[in-house]
């Protein structure tokens, strides 16, 4: 393999690789705080791409349309939060996830019943159009954009959770939410903005893989077992964990699918599968 | 003895209905409804009765459909052979994956069965020589039940289902005798406190592994009688989405209910085919069933027919009860 062809494959692992981390990060929050797994996250995470592209129509631009998605879907999850998920705190956990298995399927066809059942293409904003010249190749500007953009807005959510009070409160519901509301928190709206949180991070990499991958109502079908796989991978509720497992198994996907590509989407499930059973605490998780 | 004559009573209701069914949905309907029936009283077992949710079922559906589709196809396999093929190695699939996944608990035994799930998916997808990958796998015939003097074709829609109906019966027979005997009842032991059932000295996991491969053989089993039904494996076969349809169809029947997987089943079949006759979107009927079950109905259509049994009771019985007080 080529030195060229391999950085371009190493650079297209990591631009998926980032929002893989994004994604995970998102459903590592609400795994890790309300102790859900959140079969919705695919379909939030394509509703994401859809509210920007709906908002760009609406003539609010693709920068103001990220915003109007990251919010849409923030919105979304905190209702999905206050008026379903909260019932179901004191049954069994397999019930929640159910809950948004069926709310995904909902939001899924929700999509195709407003904007049909193919897709479209998406131009990145024109600042951002064409390529940068690397030496080797010439690699497009908005996946550069991309990388930047979300390792900072990843790089961010870290230094909050880990850095501020906030962030303290959301490591305390995690450890412990019963010893966490003694202390005198409001777990319930802790849990509602936790939700709200994950799922906004899951409509901005919807959002931000629009121009690169287009539009299509199965694109959350398509990443949602992935970030689970990241998930498991970086080890359960671990933010680091999940950013370095993102990455990995971005990069992954990416060589394998250069090297041998019919075995490159089984492959990503044989390493999670491995993760498992060889380190089932994850790769940086401790529990 | 009133325990016994009740449950002969619903036994005899389970025949009758079967016998009835082809009366009201079309035969192919009706034998998918017994198909997706055994392979949700199989999740059933080990998901109602012993506690372990598995979201990979469609992973031995999917290979018993292939393995009956193949040794049909290319070794010209009779039917008993056929069945027996898929029913063993779903068994055996779920024997090494079960051995695996059940060292884990929870969410990671949910995702181990998962990801095995996604993974022997994209195989099928992309081993095309073998499975057809998106396109299907063709020409799987139906041979005829050859066994000893008897000789009975199965080309015609009736005549299949009345072979699904049976098989079907007898495996509901099968699964009623392992969930009434010691082994059903350590697995609800399990269910109930896995601890407590290991402190008194039972191999906690050797009893979870034999139901998870028990389970195995009947969804590899079903998946050669779906096989068999339109000649064709799909690929949706053995995709995350049929593992999903088949934990629906035990939820929303109803949990560690021998007959709630078979409600949940003749339920999901009949409503989608009711309802994608007139519209396409019958994926969001599902999610909003599931939703309104997850929320109000946890017992499933068990815990309603229970429900409505008892509020019948409760208005014949009113009038007597006021005598009574006054």
């Amino acid at each position: 393999m080529s030195v060229s062809l391999l950085s371009w494959a190493v650079l297209n692992g990591l631009v998926t690789g980032v929002i893989y981390a994004l994604t995970g990060v998102g459903l590592s929050i609400i795994l890790g705080l309300l102790n859900i797994p959140n079969f919705a996250h695919g379909a939030l995470y394509a509703l994401g791409a859809y509210f920007l592209y709906a908002a760009a129509q609406a003539a609010l631009g693709f920068w103001g349309g990220l915003i109007a998605a990251a919010l849409g879907v923030a919105l979304l999850g905190m209702a999905i939060e206050y008026l379903g998920l909260r019932r179901l705190y004191g049954v069994h956990p397999d019930y929640a996830l159910l809950l948004t298995f069926g709310l995904s399927l909902i939001l899924t066809e929700a999509t195709i019943f407003v904007w049909g059942p193919t897709g479209f293409t998406f131009q990145p904003p024109l600042m951002l159009a064409g390529g940068v010249n690397l030496g080797v190749m010439v690699y497009p500007k908005y996946r550069l954009m991309i990388m930047l953009a979300t390792g900072l807005l990843v790089l961010g959510c870290w230094l909050f959770v880990e850095r501020t009070k906030y962030g303290a409160i959301i490591r305390a519901g995690i450890e412990d939410r019963d010893m966490a509301s003694a202390l005198g928190i409001n777990i319930r709206r802790v849990f509602t903005l936790g939700f709200a949180a994950g799922a906004a991070l899951a409509g901005i990499g919807g959002a931000l893989m629009l121009p690169v991958r287009g539009i299509a109502p199965t694109m959350g079908v398509e990443i949602m077992p992935v970030a689970f796989v990241v998930v498991v991978l970086g080890g359960l509720g671990s933010l680091p964990g999940a950013i370095v497992a993102g990455l990995l198994v971005g990069v992954f996907q990416s060589l394998m699918t250069a090297l041998w590509a019919p075995g490159a989407d089984a492959s990503v499930f044989a390493l999670m599968t491995l993760g498992i059973l060889l380190r089932p605490q994850g790769l940086l998780g401790q529990r | 003895m009133a325990d016994r004559g009740r449950a002969l009573v619903r036994l005899v209701a389970l025949v009758a209905a079967v016998a009835v069914l082809p009366l009201f949905v079309r035969p192919v309907v009706a034998a998918e409804i017994w198909i997706f029936a055994i392979a949700a009283m199989a999740l059933n077992l080990i998901f109602g009765y012993t506690g372990m949710l598995s979201f990979g079922q469609a992973t031995f559906f999917g290979i018993g459909a292939y393995a009956g589709a193949l040794m049909m196809i290319h070794w010209q396999a009779p039917l008993l052979l056929a069945l027996a093929g898929g029913a063993v190695l779903g068994a055996l699939t779920a024997a090494v994956l079960g051995y695996l996944c059940i060292q884990r608990l929870g969410i990671y035994f949910i995702m181990l069965t998962f990801g095995f799930n996604q993974m022997f998916f994209f195989i099928a997808y992309k081993w095309t020589d073998l499975t057809g990958g998106e396109d299907g796998l063709p020409g799987v015939p139906r041979p005829p039940l050859a066994l000893g003097p008897l000789h009975l074709p199965l080309n015609t829609a009736t005549r299949y289902y009345l072979f699904v109906a049976v098989v079907f019966l007898l495996l509901f027979y099968a699964m009623k005798r392992i969930v009434d005997s010691p082994l059903g009842l350590i697995c609800r032991s399990i269910r109930e406190n896995p601890n407590r059932a290991a402190a008194i000295g039972y191999d906690v996991k050797l009893y979870k592994w034999i139901a998870f491969t028990i389970a195995g053989a009947f969804t590899g089993l079903a998946g050669v009688l779906y096989a068999m039904m339109y000649g064709i494996v799909p690929l949706e076969a053995i995709s995350w989405i049929t593992s999903g349809d088949i934990v629906f169809m035990v939820l929303i029947g109803g949990l560690g209910n021998l007959y709630g997987p078979l409600l949940g089943a003749a339920g999901l079949k009949w409503l989608s085919e009711a309802v994608s006759v007139v519209w396409q979107r019958w994926p969001l009927i599902l999610g909003v069933a599931l939703v309104l079950v997850v929320l109000y109905l946890r017992g499933g259509l068990v815990e309603a027919l229970a429900r409505l049994r008892e509020a019948l009771a409760r208005r014949r019985l009113r009038p007597r009860v006021r005598e009574e007080s006054a």
